[in-house]
């Protein structure tokens, strides 16, 4: 079964094509990395396309000319994940000491920078439910104090969504309560824990009915 | 480095007026002069773990809308390029997270930095051809062939079985037997 959906991904390669997705088995990662990498000797499509190049950059150029508010809105889920990490981002790259319950919503506004972050200063995972639905992005930022903020979409209009963290040593901890309005809510938190101990996140309904699922990359 | 500072004229792709600005020469100017400098190295290095051109050029536009936004350009280039494979490292784990649900290639901000360092060139070399070609050269002949043909030749799987006097069906055979082995020629290498 899973040979045939390999091979199908593997077409895809050769012919140049997105490949499709399929739950892949750790035994075949070394033979995908090796058809990546016979690929990518094939000259030609190393080299980006210069539409490609020219309409990314009209696409960033009116990202730019946007209002800050308009780019951390929730509603693309994909987006709202690179937005997401873009602000925690950002944060990290003004420094200092972040309020950790300040809301997102605005941008920074001082310009006065003092490093990037660091590679290992942030994590991200992405809540999705049981069924691979998207509801939501987390962010945590290992710091002092370090932080954790996400932001989720559901079907219901108003109500609270709790969040645990979920330790690597399997202990659980309390993130918050996120307030629903519109069908979708934020948190932004202080962690008393080093980020790299998280292994995921979980968010519950009012119910205590598990809603979706994050791991951190 | 001795610091200095400079007026740089800031041209822009669309052609907008240009504009001066006083800047660090470590660092970029502008966002476009961080697009210009680092596109083509970014796009190259997602492609070369990824393999493919859509899947590339989404990736490679992800990690500058996530980068851009927040970039603050008071960095130097190297702490701007740094922030750029973070981000790019972050956006290839969640790639394959969602396409695969296990990384099969990965972006390490430390090890690939020289792939967008300087010197700022659109040919800079891949090693893709030279370590493809210490792949397939481990190879058995029948094995080799029906990779390249397939991979380098851009046979479909039917032109390669016609190519090689063999059916579709053992060619997919030789196919996947010559990948495992490549894989395990390629492990080898590594080490």
């Amino acid at each position: 079964m899973s040979d045939r959906r390999l091979f199908s991904f593997i077409d895809a390669l050769v012919a140049g094509r997105r490949p499709g997705a399929f739950k892949a088995d750790p035994e075949d990662a070394e033979v995908l990395r090796t058809a990546i990498a016979l690929r990518a000797a094939r000259p030609g499509d190393a080299t980006p396309d210069e539409q490609f190049v020219s309409d990314l950059y009209q696409s960033l150029a009116e990202q730019a000319n946007s209002s800050p508010a308009a780019n951390v809105h929730p509603l693309r889920m994909r987006r709202a994940r690179t937005v997401l990490v873009a602000v925690a981002a950002s944060v990290a790259l003004i420094g200092g000491t972040f309020v950790a319950t300040e809301s997102f919503d605005q941008s920074p506004a001082t310009n006065a920078a003092v490093g990037v972050p660091h590679r290992d200063a942030l994590r991200t995972g992405t809540f999705e439910t049981p069924k691979g639905e998207v509801l939501g992005q987390i962010v945590a930022y290992n710091g002092h104090p370090s932080w954790v903020y996400m932001n989720v979409g559901v079907s219901q209009s108003t109500g609270t969504v709790m969040c645990m963290l979920q330790l690597k040593d399997g202990s659980i901890v309390a993130a918050g309560t996120i307030e629903i309005h519109g069908g979708t809510g934020e948190l932004s938190k202080s962690i008393p824990v080093d980020i790299h101990r998280l292994r995921g996140a979980q968010l519950f309904s009012s119910t205590g009915a598990v809603l979706a699922s994050a791991t951190f990359a | 480095m001795p610091f200095a500072r400079r007026v740089v004229r800031s041209h822009s792709i669309t052609g907008d007026p240009a504009r001066l600005r006083v800047v660090d020469p470590e660092g970029y100017a502008d966002w476009e002069a961080v697009y210009r400098d680092n596109i083509d190295r970014l796009y190259r290095l997602m492609y070369a773990r990824v393999g493919n051109r859509p899947d590339a050029e989404d990736l490679t536009s992800e990690v500058f809308r996530t980068a851009l936004g927040p970039l603050r350009l008071a960095s130097s280039k190297g702490e701007v390029r740094s922030y750029l494979l973070t981000t790019a490292q972050t956006v290839l784990a969640s790639h394959w997270r969602r396409t695969l649900g296990l990384p099969v290639t990965s972006i390490d901000p430390e090890s690939d930095l020289a792939s967008l360092a300087e010197p700022s060139k659109t040919e800079d070399p891949s090693d893709a051809p030279q370590r493809a070609g210490k792949i397939l050269a481990a190879l058995p002949d029948r094995y080799r062939r029906i990779l390249e043909l397939r991979f380098l030749e851009a046979c479909t799987i039917k032109e390669a079985a016609q190519a090689m006097n063999v059916s579709v069906s053992n060619a997919k055979v030789l196919q996947h037997r010559a990948l495992r082995m490549a894989a395990k020629a390629g492990l080898e290498l590594e080490q």
